[in-house]
This record gives C-alpha cells, structure tokens and sequence, in this order.
C-alpha cells in the first residue's frame, strides 16, 4: 500500500502539472494567497479577536473607528469597526468564510446537476440530448441574478426576516447552484461527444458493459480536467454573484454578514468618510475572485489537452 | 460442410445523412419537397464465417468493410438483415440475452491509441471484464487470469499499475488483445488491428494473433486494407467494394487466380519488394461515394469490362470452377 | 558535384530536461534526377531530416550542426529571406496530407496563381496557363473546371494529384514527398506513385521519397537510406539493399514484411520497437533488438563500412569483411 502511494506521490512530481505549477510565478502566488484566505477562513474562530454573531460583545460606543494608522484608531481594532461597532477584521475573516462556503456548495450543487445532465444528454444523445440542452438554454437565458431576486424576494416574505436570515446560507447556494448548472452540462457534453466516438467505448460496450458503467466509470474520468477548469471559474463567478445579491439586500442578512453584505453595509456611510467598511471587504473580495480566476486561467492552460500531450 | 459459427444473412446498414424532419425539407423547383439522403455502408452481405478460421474482408476506404465489423459486434444496428451465432439469432438481442455472446465474440480495435481508457491503468483495464462476466470470481483466479492473459500476448505482469499512455503502439496493441483474451472468447473480430503499427510491429502482432489462435482455437473475422496481410494470415477471403462482396474464395485460390476484375486490380496494386516500377491495372475514375450507388455492378464505373448489362443488372455471387464465388456479368458469361 | 548534399547533419529538440537529438551525423547526396528513398518507422527521424533540408524545423527543433549544400550552398546557414527563394522554386515538398498544402477557402487555380506570382514576375494570364498546363501534367480529368473548384470539391486521389501538380509549377530541381501517399487507398496510391515516378524521369527532377513502405522503395527509388533512431544506418542502391540487406534492421525489416512470409507460418520479427528519443541507447541505438549485438556494440556507434555498394553502420557487417579479406588474403 505504502509503494503505491510513494509511486503516486512521485508520479506527481515528476508530472506536467506540478513541472508547470513549479515554472509559473502567477499561479504559485495566487494558489498561496488562496490557501491563506481559505485557512483564515476556516479558522476563523480561532483566529478572529472576536466574534461578530455575538451581540454581547459589541459595543456600539466603538463604531465606525478608523483602521491603525488613522487618527482616532483603537489598537484593539486593527481594521477598524463598522457601524454597529463590530471589528472589521473579524467580521471580514467571518465574511470571507460565508463566501467561500457559498461559492463551493454552490459549485458542488451545479457540478452534480452538470454532469449527471452533462452525460446523459452527451452519451444518449437523441431526445434526452436535444430536451436537456433546451432546458439549459431556456434557464441561461434568464440572468442568474434575476432568478435570484425573484426566488429570494419570495422566500423572504414568506418565511420572515429571522427566519431567512437562518436559511440565506442553503436559498443562495440552492439558487446559485441551479442557476448556473448549464455551464457545467455544456462543458461536459462537448467533451462526452468527443470521448464517446473514441475506441475504448466502443471497447467496454463490446465488453456488455451496462450503460451507467460507461458513462460513470469510462467516459466521466476522461472528461473531468475541463469540468476542473470550469469549476474553478465557477467558484469565483458564484462568489460575486452572491456579492451581488447581498449588495442588493437579497443575500445574507446583516447579522451573518458575507463580504457583499459587509460591503453594502459600509456603503451608507462612505459620504461620512468611513470609507474603510466598504473599501476593505471590497478589496479582499477582489483579490478572493483575482486569485481564484487565475488560477483558472492557469489551470486551462495546463489541462489543455494539446498541450498537455505534446 | 458443418454449420457455421457466425452467419450474415442480408445485410444492410445505411447511415441517414439528412436528419430531422425539419432538415430533410427542401425548396426545390418552386415548392417544398421532403429529401432523405443515406450512405448506403453494406448492401446486401452475405457471409458465413466457419469454426476455426480467419476470414478476412478486404477493402479500400469506404467499402462497409468496418461497418460490417461492427454490425457483427453489435455496436451498430443493421437495417436489414440478420446475425446468427452458433445457430442463435443476436443481432435482435438485448440487456442479459446478449451477455453470453459478448464474452464469446471480443473485438480488436485498430488505433491502439484510442482504445486503452487513458485512465484506467494495465491491471484495471483487464481486471474489469473479468470481474463483470464472472462475478462469482475469487481475487485470486481473477488475479491468475490476468497473469495468464498477460503472459500470453508478452506483458510483463508487474507493469499492471501503468497506464496505457507509457506504453509505445505495439505494447498497447498487445494490451488490447490481452483485454479481448481475458473473457475467454471463441470469436474476435479484429478491425485493422495492425495497420497503425510500424512494421516490425506488424509483425509481432501478426504473429501474436496467430499464436492465440493456435492456443485458443479462435475464429476471426479479420478486416484489413491491406492484401499481403491476408494471403498471410487468411484461411479465406472476401472482397468488398462499395457495400458489397464481389469476390470470395480460399486465399490460396484467390492469389492464385482473382477472378474479379477489381480484386485483380487490387492485388496488382500492392507495391511488391521484387519490382522495380509499379505495374498496376489502371482503373479509370474513382469510387463513387456511398450516397448515390450507381445503378446494376457498383464497379461498371471503373471496370474495363463493363457492358450494358454491368450497367442494368446487379450481379450475384455465383460459384466458379475454380472453387471462387464472384459476383461479375463478365465471369459469368465467361467472357472474363 | 552532387545537387544537394546533406554533410554531418545534426538537429536537435531543446525540450525541457536539456536537448534530445533527433537527427545524428547524417550525410548523403542527390544527384540531379536521381530518385533516392528514405526508409524508416516512426520515430526515426525521416520526417525530421526532410524538414531540416528545407531549414524548415519547427520550434523547439534546431539545426545543431553540418551542412546542407544546394548547388555547394549551404542551406542551414542562409537567411530566412534567401531560403525563401528556393523553398517551392527550386525545391518542391509534397506533403502526407494535402490539406497541409492546400488553402481550404482558396480556389485551385487562385493557389497556383499565387504560387508562381511568388517566384516568376510574369501576367497572371500567364501564370493561369502554366497551372493548366501543370494539371494536364498530372493527368487530372477536366483540368479547365479544377481551376475554379476548391480543395474540398475533389477525392483524396485528386488532390494529390494537385499537390504534385503545384510542386511541379516552378519546375523544381529536387522535389521532397513525406508519405505522399500513405493516406491514400492502395488503387490510388499505384496511380499516384506511377505518376510521380513519370513525372520525374520526364522532367528529370530529383526526388527524394520518404516512405515506410519498402514496397513502394523498390519500385521507385535508385538509391536508398535506412534510418533508425536518427542515424542513416545503411545507404546504397536500392536493388542491392532489397535482395540482399546488410544491417541487421534493414534485413528484419524486410523479413517481417507479410510477403517474405510462407502463408500462415509465423513472420520474422524483430523484438521490442523503436527507443524514444528521450531514451536512445548507448552505441548502435539498435543493439538492445539485435541478435548479434555485443559489448562493443553497447559502448559506440559503428563507422560506416563498404560493402559493395553499401555503406553500413554495423560492427557485425563490418567483423564479416574484416574475415573475408583474411580468407582471401590466406587464399593467395
């Protein structure tokens, strides 16, 4: 068992993708500044000076405090407060967290419809192709966004403004999630229509292997570095989506704060010169999708398949 | 003669060309028509493949020689005709009926490239097969299976945990027959399995399907383009033009004295090491494609001994003396 | 003076992990009209050396060394701009493929056109007549209405045709074919190459045919190279080396053709298969597949040595005329 880990282990390394990742200044920075907002993001607990959910430590005589280095900055305080008086670091550190935690569930929501419908529309083809890719033009041609504030307008009304702020977690990804599912199913039908005329199909059918077996255990393997890239951008596009829906007011509630609500609640009070509360979870925001993007683009260019065999 | 193992009766496969209904419509002279164009791949084959043998198809590109290897298999579905093995009709059946016939019929693919699943390693790729068609099983007879599969065609046993893309063509090739081997099968269909090869691996491979055939007492159906391989490997021959057989004999017989005009042209073709310039029969034209077959002998367009007949009058296979079946007015009449 | 002669040629690939070498010492010559084959299986490097004469080596590909002298000029040290006058003018490529050649969007005659308002500053009516004339050359049917139909509107067989008709506009002193008709059905493939060997010897056109058929070698080519590994491991008359191969590759070769066999016994093979050039061996790259291949043959590559003919690289051949001359020297 250990050998066969080793060689694994060493396979990688001697692999393109890891030679390419090692030769590529870009990716190395931005897969470091990932991996660190994801650990703060995920110890957040630990590392946060305080806990913004926890109303008993808020102090509303420290509102709207500068970050160090401005006049009037509590140490206490390094990025400064915002209007309720809660730390900004913490609350972005916790931000960041419900970001992260929507974009993945949102991608892990549209991959399984993506390629379960991905693969059956590429592999059966005929009428279950030509109802499938209807179905997916008809939901791309309404803006994610737009679905988004209808579904959530209605969930709002009808479960009440406490009640949402428990679900706005679970209503984002679900919206996000199905709203973008077609983006997966395209990717992986084009790439099941190009594996499925190859020999090693024809192979496993002549085996009598069922329908489910070459789909799930033949075809699907073969076309999961493309679903790899798309998935990536897909993570950063359901990151501001949901920005965008916070920003709005249909995303997360103030009292769990996302960094698009974090920024919409700073943006009452840039005309009063506390710019920090929107300008530093709106920077961190940018960076968050950048370096996700670029690890995208990277990623593209690696698994390209003509690249990639040359 | 004993009742054959794999039987084509009159079979057709035609590929439709012009889609849906909505595509298929028209505007043609003022008013809308409905126009379906097919490629007509097989026209009416019929072939008995004996126990034991190798039957090769030849052909150029386009003659159905793969389709009907495929018909054969059950990748595609005729549209006529039928496919008998040992007797049972299988062209019909579906689910668990077909299940006994994919393990005794295995297929040998030609791009060696293609058809190892670049993400299934050695052991994986002929230990699934195995498992699915004898799930009662213990690892260990799966396990000496494999040995035994692999040690035939001349793979290293301990490269299991490779993928197929270490290996170069001729060893993936040989992983590929192994997979076929695997199940036990008493029939392989091998469509152009050589001809991606170089040819030093030709050769090895050649051999290594004639061994297993000795050992294993296999039949094939061998398709190939190329007819120095037959009048090898072949026990008998069957010239396909255009969807159709025009000549089938022993490859002794056919060698010997091709009756046929186009398999006499086809083997005066093959540059042969003892010429010094190429001599060849010239065929006027080229082949016509598949969509329109010319009417009467799908040849009479190139063939120098067409008639008017030719030009009617679709020729059947029809037994010579010489212990060849050709399909040609001219043979038959004798003036050929 | 030979027409072309390639001398000491090395090319190399700069791939990450340090430079492979593709191409290694090759040296031979073509005389004017002659018809020399360039035998060998993938990977050895016959495409490589056929670019490379037309300093044509795509990147990471490199001419590392030697000469390739054309009318005693050297080819691999002339600019772009000068090579530019010769590639198509004076030495004609006729590719695999085609579509490599042809211009999908563009019309034959257009392309021809094109061709030798490139090289010839002549009216474009005139250069029309020289491309029909061509085509007629090639035996098209109808060449009038070919001018004006485009790539796709003809059958493989037809735009071979037309690529050899193209390669024959500026009228070549050497024309290159790679496996001009590999694509091809064997019917079509006759025709093609009856009609390129014609063609040849009427315009007296040297050409250079790189092939992995023997078949169509001895049919065609005087003179012919084996390569394996990158290196010409034989060269000589092509009769000589068909019936009577020296190297031990060259006879496996030909032995392992399904022809050489008796029907139905098993073929000559030759075990294992070509080193990548990632991997080539010590010494002859051949040694691990030969039968006779011993210490020496691990630790350098043999000289070439003379035997009738043919010129080898192989220790064993060479032992073989070493021993002969003993035996007649001892005779006498």
């Amino acid at each position: 068992m250990t050998t066969a880990t080793v060689s694994r282990w060493d396979r990688f390394r001697e692999s393109f993708f890891w030679y390419s990742f090692k030769r590529d200044k870009v990716a190395i920075a931005s897969f470091l500044v990932l991996l660190a907002m994801v650990l703060a993001a995920v110890f957040a607990p630990l590392l946060a000076p305080a806990d913004p959910y926890d109303l008993a430590q808020i102090n509303i005589m420290n509102s709207e405090l500068p970050p160090v280095g401005l006049d009037g900055a509590d140490p206490a305080f390094p990025l400064g407060t915002d209007a309720q008086g809660r730390d900004l670091l913490s609350t972005i550190l916790y931000g960041t967290r419900v970001s992260l935690m929507i974009g993945f569930g949102a991608v892990v929501l549209q991959a399984a419809l993506g390629i379960l419908f991905g693969l059956l529309a590429g592999y059966l083809g005929g009428k279950v192709d030509a109802i499938l890719m209807r179905i997916a033009d008809v939901q791309l041609s309404f803006s994610t966004l737009m679905v988004a504030i209808i579904v959530g307008a209605v969930f709002k009304a009808s479960f009440g403004n406490l009640m949402f702020g428990e679900i706005a977690i679970y209503m984002l990804i679900f919206i996000i999630g199905v709203a973008e599912w077609p983006q997966i199913a395209r990717t992986v039908r084009a790439s099941v229509l190009a594996e499925k005329k190859k020999e090693y199909v024809d192979a496993a059918k002549v085996m009598g292997f069922g329908t489910p077996r070459i789909m799930f255990r033949h075809i699907l393997p073969n076309t999961l570095s493309p679903i790899f890239v798309i998935a990536t951008v897909q993570i950063a596009n359901a990151i501001i989506s949901e920005a965008a829906l916070s920003f709005l007011g249909l995303g997360m509630p103030e009292t769990q704060p996302s960094l698009g609500s974090l920024i919409k609640s700073g943006f009452d009070y840039i005309q009063s010169g506390s710019w920090w509360i929107t300008l530093i979870p709106g920077l961190v925001l940018v960076v968050l999708v950048l370096v996700i993007n670029l690890l995208g683009d990277w990623l593209r260019d690696v698994m390209n398949p003509r690249l990639y065999k040359g | 003669m004993t009742s054959p193992l794999v039987s084509i009766r009159g079979l057709e496969k035609r590929f439709d060309l012009s889609g849906s209904f909505l595509e298929q419509l028209r505007f043609e002279g003022g008013r809308l028509r409905r126009k379906q164009e097919a490629v007509h791949a097989i026209n009416g084959v019929n072939l008995e493949v004996q126990k034991g043998e190798a039957l090769c198809v030849v052909g150029e590109s386009g003659c159905g020689k793969s389709t009907v290897a495929r018909t054969v298999m059950g990748l595609l579905s005729p549209s006529a005709g039928e496919i008998h093995y040992g007797g049972q009709r299988i062209d019909n059946l579906e689910g668990k009926a077909a299940l006994p016939y994919r393990r005794k019929m295995q297929m040998i693919f030609q791009n060696p490239y293609a058809s190892l699943n670049p993400r299934m390693t050695i052991q994986q790729t002929l230990e699934e097969p195995i498992r699915f068609h004898h799930p009662d099983w213990s690892p260990v007879q799966v396990r000496d299976k494999i040995h035994e599969v692999m040690h035939s065609v001349g793979i290293d046993p301990d490269w299991g945990s490779r993928f197929g893309h270490e290996f170069s063509g001729g060893q993936r090739q040989r992983i590929a027959i192994a997979r076929a081997l695997a199940v036990d099968p008493e029939f392989i269909v091998a469509d152009e399995p050589i001809s991606a090869l170089d040819v030093s691996i030709q050769a090895q491979v050649l051999n290594l399907l004639m061994d297993a055939q000795e050992s294993r007492g296999l039949t094939y159906l061998f398709i190939t383009h190329d007819l120095a391989v037959v009048e090898h490997f072949g026990t008998r021959v069957a010239v396909m033009y255009l969807g159709r057989v025009c000549e089938l004999a022993d490859t002794k017989t056919l060698f010997a004295m091709p009756r046929h005009p186009y398999t006499q042209a086809l083997l005066s073709a093959i540059p042969k090491l003892e010429d010094d310039r190429p001599n060849h029969i010239r065929l006027q034209g080229e082949v016509p494609t598949p969509v329109n077959l010319p009417s009467g002998c799908v040849f009479h367009g190139r063939c120098p001994y067409a008639n008017e007949r030719c030009r009617q009058e679709v020729p059947q296979l029809i037994a010579t003396d010489g212990g060849a079946q050709v399909a040609c007015h001219a043979v038959e009449e004798g003036r050929l | 003076m030979a027409l072309l002669e390639v001398k000491n040629l090395d090319v190399r690939f700069a791939v990450r992990g340090g430079d492979l070498t593709a191409l290694r010492r090759i040296s031979f010559s073509l005389d004017k009209g002659e018809r020399l084959g360039l035998v060998g299986e993938s990977g050895a490097g016959k495409s490589v050396a056929a670019f490379s004469i037309l300093n044509l080596i795509a990147k990471p590909g490199y001419i590392a060394g030697g000469q390739i002298l054309f009318e005693g000029k050297d080819l691999a040290a002339m600019s772009e701009r000068e090579l530019r006058k010769i590639r198509g003018n004076r030495i004609a490529m006729i590719f695999q493929d085609p579509m490599m050649t042809l211009n999908p969007v563009l019309t034959i005659g257009t392309q021809m056109v094109e061709a030798i308002l490139a090289h010839r500053k002549i009216s474009k009516k005139e250069a029309r007549a020289i491309a029909l004339d061509r085509l007629q050359k090639v035996q098209i049917p109808s060449p009038e209405k070919r001018l004006d139909q485009y790539p796709h509107e003809l059958s493989g067989g037809m735009r071979q045709r037309v690529i050899i008709a193209i390669a024959l506009l500026l009228d070549p002193e050497i024309i290159i074919a790679d496996e001009p008709t590999t694509a091809l059905d064997v019917t079509i493939q006759a025709e093609i190459m009856d009609l390129l060997l014609n063609l040849c010897e009427q315009e007296n056109v040297a050409l250079m045919l790189i092939t992995h058929d023997l078949g169509v070698v001895s049919q065609v080519t005087q003179r012919m190279l084996v390569m394996y590994s990158g290196r010409i491991i034989e060269q000589g008359p092509t009769r000589e080396i068909i019936n009577d191969a020296r190297h031990p590759y060259t006879q496996g070769l030909i032995n392992a053709l399904p022809q050489m066999g008796e029907p139905g016994a098993r073929l000559f093979q030759i075990p294992g298969s070509m080193p990548s050039l990632k991997n080539v061996p010590s010494g002859c790259p051949f040694h691990p597949r030969c039968n006779f291949a011993t210490d020496q043959c691990k630790r350098a590559m043999p000289e070439y040595v003379r035997s009738g003919n043919v010129d080898v690289a192989c220790y064993e051949v060479a032992n073989l005329i070493e021993q002969e001359k003993r035996m007649q020297e001892a005779e006498s």
